[in-house]
Parts: C-alpha cells; sequence; structure tokens
C-alpha cells in the first residue's frame, strides 16, 4: 500500500481537488464549481476524486485544506494541513515549475504575485480588500454583456482596436463600460478593452514596483482567459506560461504541504455520507458581539470560530441545540 | 469656551472625560500626570468595541477616516459621564512638521456632531508656526480650568518630564525587541491604530501567535527619527509620517519584513504608503487597509503569507 495525499482549494468561485502520490504525480484531479456552497461542493469533489483513486494501491495519509473556505472544508475532513491560498500556490507552482521567477495569479476574489528566486519565494503583493480586476469582475461584466465568461478570451483575440475601460474600480469600470456600449463600440473591442485593463490593472497595482523577470507562470481562474493572458504578454513583452494544470496549483501545493509535515491521519471518503451544518451563533458576552460559526458533523460539534477573545470559545463535542 | 467656575475645579468637582481614540495613545502619559498634578479628575473610555465603533460611524460623516468615526465612538460614550471631554486641537510643531488636518478640525467637529447633547468639551491648541507652543497651550488650559499661571506651569513641566521618562523606556524595552532573535516585523503604523484595541491589536496579538517579533515603528527617539525621515524624504510635511518613516530609515537593515497598517481612508497613509513602497524597495513590504468591514479571513490570509514568505526566504517552511 503506497501513501498519498490530497489537496482541496476552496475557492469563492471554485473548487479544486487533487490526490498525489509521493512523487508529487497527480492520480486524480477534479474542478468544479462552488455555487456558494462550500461544504456541499467539497463532498461532491470528494465523490468525484473517490471515482479516479485506486484505493487498492494507495491510501491518503495526510489532507492538505486551501482557498477562502480552508477552516471551513479543513473542518469537515479532517485536514491535517490548513493554509492560506498564496503559500500553497507558491508550492505547487515552484515544485511544478522549479525555474520560474515570477508567478501572476488572479483569482475570484484577489490577485496577487509572487516573485521567487532560485525557487523560493522572496516577494509577494496581495491586492486591498477590493475586488476589482478579479474574476468576479469579469463575470459580472460578462452576465451585462450577455456572454458567456469562458468565451470572453476568444472573443477578445477577434478585436482590432480595444476600447480603452477604466478598471481601476469596479463600479467607474461598470459605469465607463455601460457608456462606450452606448457611444456604439463593438461587443468583442470592448472585451478586449476589459481584458487589457484587468492587465493593467493588475501590474500597476499589484504589480506596482515589483521587478517583473521571466519565465513569468500566469495562474487561477483568469488564467484561463486567452485574452487576458495575451494582454499580459503585450504589456510585459515576454511570454507568459499557462499550465494546463494551472488551475489545480493551489490543491496540488496544499496536498504537497500535507505530505511534507509530519502530522499523520488516514482519511476517509466516508464523510461524504455524513451531514454537515453550520451555525451562526451571536456571541452577546460583551458589545463586540462576535458572529461565531459553529460547524456540526451529523449534530456534533467538530469546530468553530469566529470569537475574538475566549468568552467566545465554544466547547467541541456539544450537540447542537435544535 | 467658558471660564470653569474656580472652586468647582480646584476642589476636585470636575471631572475631565479623555476618549481613548486618536491622540488618546501619543499623550496619555502627559494628560494623566497634568491633571493629577492639578488635583482635576479623569475618567478613560473603554477600549474601543463593535458597538463604539457602529455608534462612531453613525455620527462622523461617512468620509471621515476610520479612526475619525472610533473617535466619535468614544466621546459618546462619555457624554454624561464627565463635565468636560479634552480635545485638543493640534495643527503643527512648526515647518514641515504638520499634524493631519483632521487634528486641527477635531475639537470643531465633535461639537458641532454633539451639539444637542448638552455635554461640555475642552479644547488647547498647538499651532507652533503662528507662535502657540505645547508649553503655552498647557498654560491656557489651566487657566481656563481656574489655576494659575504658576500652577499650570509647573503641572504642565511635571508631566513633561513623567511623558520624556515613559518615551524613553518605551524606546528602550523596543531596542531589546531588536536584537531578539526570530522572524521581526515593523509595524508602521499610527499609534491609534496599531494600539486599537478593535482594529489593530487583533493584528499584533495574530503576529504574535504565529511566533513573529512585531515592533512599532513609531516608538523611536523622534528627533532621531525626524532627522532620518529627511534622507528617504526631505519634503515630507506630516510630523507623525515623518516620524514611522524616519523609524524605517534607522531601523530597515535591522528587521525582516514591514507591515504597513492604514485606517481608511488614512489621506496621509495613502501617499506616504506608496512612497515608502518605492523607496524601501527590497524590504518585504505588505499593506494592509483596515475598514469596518467584520470579516477577518481576508486579513489572516494577508498575515499569514505574509509571515510564510519570509519564512520562506529564511528557509524554514
Amino acid at each position: 500500500m503506497k501513501e498519498a495525499y490530497l489537496g482541496i482549494d476552496i475557492g469563492s468561485i471554485s473548487t479544486k481537488g487533487v490526490i498525489i502520490d509521493e512523487k508529487n504525480n497527480i492520480l486524480a484531479s477534479s474542478y468544479i464549481w462552488t455555487e456558494g456552497n462550500p461544504l456541499g461542493s467539497a463532498k461532491k469533489l470528494l465523490a468525484l476524486l473517490e471515482e479516479q483513486f485506486d484505493k487498492e494501491k494507495y491510501k491518503i495519509v495526510a489532507t492538505g485544506t486551501t482557498g477562502s473556505a480552508r477552516n471551513l472544508v479543513g473542518a469537515m475532513v479532517g485536514a491535517t494541513m490548513v493554509k492560506n491560498e498564496i503559500t500553497a500556490h507558491a508550492v505547487g507552482t515552484t515544485t511544478l515549475h522549479p525555474n520560474v521567477r515570477t508567478i501572476l495569479e488572479i483569482g475570484g476574489q484577489d490577485s496577487k504575485i509572487i516573485l521567487v528566486e532560485n525557487g523560493v519565494a522572496i516577494d509577494y503583493a496581495m491586492n486591498t480588500l477590493c475586488a476589482a480586476g478579479t474574476g468576479s469582475f469579469l463575470s459580472s461584466q460578462a452576465k451585462r454583456l450577455g456572454v458567456e465568461v469562458e468565451e470572453f478570451g476568444e472573443i477578445a483575440l477577434s478585436s482590432k482596436h480595444p476600447t480603452q475601460i477604466a478598471a481601476r474600480c469596479t463600479v467607474f469600470a461598470e459605469s465607463d463600460l455601460v457608456h462606450k456600449i452606448q457611444m456604439g463600440h463593438s461587443k468583442e473591442d470592448i472585451i478586449a478593452g476589459l481584458c487589457k485593463a484587468v492587465a493593467n490593472n493588475y501590474l500597476n497595482n499589484v504589480g506596482k514596483g515589483k521587478k517583473i523577470v521571466p519565465p513569468v507562470v500566469f495562474q487561477g481562474g483568469v488564467s484561463k482567459n486567452i485574452g487576458v493572458k495575451k494582454a499580459f504578454e503585450d504589456a510585459l513583452g515576454c511570454e507568459v506560461i499557462v499550465d494546463e494544470n494551472g488551475h489545480l496549483m493551489g490543491a496540488f501545493g496544499a496536498a504537497i504541504l500535507a505530505g511534507r509535515s509530519s502530522k499523520r491521519r488516514e482519511f476517509d471518503f466516508s464523510v461524504e455520507d455524513m451531514e454537515f451544518k453550520t451555525r451562526d451563533v451571536n456571541c452577546g458576552r460583551c458589545p463586540n458581539n462576535c458572529e461565531i460559526i459553529c460547524v456540526y458533523r451529523d449534530g456534533v460539534l467538530i469546530d468553530s470560530w469566529g470569537n475574538r477573545c475566549d468568552k467566545g470559545a465554544i466547547k467541541v463535542g456539544q450537540k447542537a441545540a435544535n | 469656551m467658558s471660564k470653569i467656575n474656580l472652586s468647582s475645579a480646584k476642589s476636585g468637582a470636575v471631572t475631565i472625560g479623555l476618549p481613548r481614540a486618536m491622540l488618546y495613545y501619543r499623550y496619555e502619559i502627559l494628560w494623566k500626570n497634568y491633571f493629577s498634578a492639578l488635583g482635576v479628575k479623569y475618567i478613560v473610555s473603554e477600549p474601543t468595541n463593535k458597538e463604539m465603533i457602529k455608534t462612531g460611524s453613525a455620527y462622523a460623516i461617512d468620509e471621515a477616516c476610520l479612526s475619525t468615526k472610533i473617535f466619535m465612538g468614544h466621546v459618546n460614550a462619555l457624554i454624561g459621564k464627565c463635565d468636560y471631554i479634552l480635545i485638543p486641537r493640534v495643527s503643527n510643531f512648526g515647518f514641515r512638521r504638520n499634524m493631519c488636518t483632521k487634528f486641527e478640525a477635531l475639537y470643531d467637529m465633535t461639537c458641532n456632531i454633539f451639539r444637542k447633547s448638552g455635554q461640555k468639551f475642552i479644547s488647547y491648541n498647538v499651532d507652533e508656526l503662528a507662535g502657540l507652543t505645547e508649553e503655552k497651550a498647557f498654560i491656557s488650559l489651566g487657566e481656563e480650568l481656574a489655576f494659575s499661571r504658576k500652577e499650570a506651569y509647573s503641572a504642565y513641566k511635571y508631566a513633561k518630564k513623567a511623558e520624556a521618562d515613559h518615551n524613553r523606556n518605551r524606546v528602550k524595552t523596543q531596542e531589546t525587541l531588536y536584537k531578539k532573535g526570530g522572524l521581526k516585523i515593523l509595524i508602521a503604523s499610527h499609534s491609534y491604530v496599531e494600539r486599537d484595541a478593535y482594529i489593530g491589536k487583533p493584528v499584533v496579538t495574530y503576529l504574535k501567535k504565529m511566533g513573529v517579533v512585531p515592533i512599532y515603528a513609531d516608538v523611536v527617539d523622534r528627533k532621531d527619527a525626524l532627522k532620518a525621515s529627511v534622507k528617504a524624504s526631505p519634503t515630507l510635511k506630516w510630523e507623525f509620517s515623518r516620524e514611522i518613516v524616519g523609524s524605517i530609515q534607522i531601523n530597515k537593515d535591522r528587521i525582516d519584513g514591514i507591515i504597513l497598517l492604514s485606517a481608511f481612508p488614512c489621506g496621509p497613509d495613502s501617499m506616504v504608503n506608496e512612497m515608502v513602497i518605492r523607496r524601501f524597495a527590497g524590504i518585504p513590504i505588505l499593506n494592509i487597509l483596515l475598514d469596518d468591514q467584520d470579516g477577518t479571513a481576508g486579513l489572516e490570509t494577508r498575515l499569514e503569507s505574509f509571515i510564510d514568505i519570509l519564512r520562506f526566504k529564511g528557509g524554514d517552511l
């Protein structure tokens, strides 16, 4: 029986999972939409991974979670490693592309840049708490234009004169966009303009003051948009690599980190059949009135977070009140 | 401002309210010692909590920075619990030693916002470009409280000495942190942000939990810092920003990274932070903007990954 590691990346928009062996080969992988239900999509993801996984040959001995719902899903699957997505991505990408110097990443709600030297991340920056120019921005603009966001890239490539669009702020970009539509700019020019604006906005914001050295890897959901990839290549004047597994990099990194850590706990696919519920509790023990999230497995509390102090600590193992 | 009844202030019947916000974090020792020396009672509002931010935000104009909103929450908490609430007007300490405009406006703004409450406020005015030194300001304040010039002067001198001792000790204690092992992160922030119980302290607590040594940039010999700041920017004119930038200039080789911690939307920081990121290229810098958003997930992701990257650099992960 060989050892395997599971990595799950639960982002705001999509949920990704991989199972790797000790040599970092991908044994199973899956990519689905989160659809505002991280626990449900994690279950669905596990079912899809289980189908591809050879239980006779391997057993999963460590599990890592990352992404914005890492705590929630980490509690659900009994993760041995819960890590933020920036670190997970850096680990994943540097493992697959040991020569990489710059990692550009645009996800559903955030964007970041990681600078690497000799396979070690040396600097990074992340957008402030504002989702301008990220995947969710592109999704909402696609809806407005009546196109699927997946088709965005191809449409953008057909444009000869990308429209100038200010994308520094989502609210301004939207009014600018409406204005340009009403002025009579064609759809493909506007879409190409949006892709260009996303790339430029990223470079002026997150990439500000950073020395971008090739090889450059572009990842995150938006890297699937060939229009944005091309806009980056035009702006940087160098090739931008988009790995075919780029969307899995967070999950891949989480699996590697789980494998590297000494913590071991065998993962059991039976969590798919258990019932997980969350409950919002307002602490009320002081004027901060923290919102505490409680996670229950089959009616028993397995984890909680959100309290600012010990007054709001809730004992694990309690039965749900109702 | 009306003159305070002589007998009541002197007999200790007057209570001054000190909002635990904004300049409190800089002048706490000066204020408390000054009033104690005069025998005037004072009370301080409780550490910031969510309820205060909520009421403060409702009272303040919406364009004001988060710290101003928090300040209004503290003022509101003191209303009816003291005779006078102290809100100084501090404009500048000389050429290119200006305070953010809000410190010039805070007294008038607050009086106006709470004009219907019946609460009385008291102020002192520091504007060195107009010849009004801090010493003069505290003498006037004492006279306002019906003390003699001499009494006010000696109370100020006493308080000023206590403040100098306190600051010197803080700098000395902090000096030991620079010499400590482990990951050292300089927190470049205004004292009323980094030390606020609700917005800044959780960041520092989180860093400590991660095994990092957080060091406050603004705890520094102020004269040295002002001098050193000129190297980074000869035209920077905000006193607090100059102290922070000067401190970075002095200590940049003794730290592993910098966290720029600002309250949204801080005017001076929006410019100074950009400058710091460019002038101190080569030092890992994390720029964090605090607003009254409740979710801490985005904040923790940023802090955790920043620390991971610094540790990666050291080869420890």
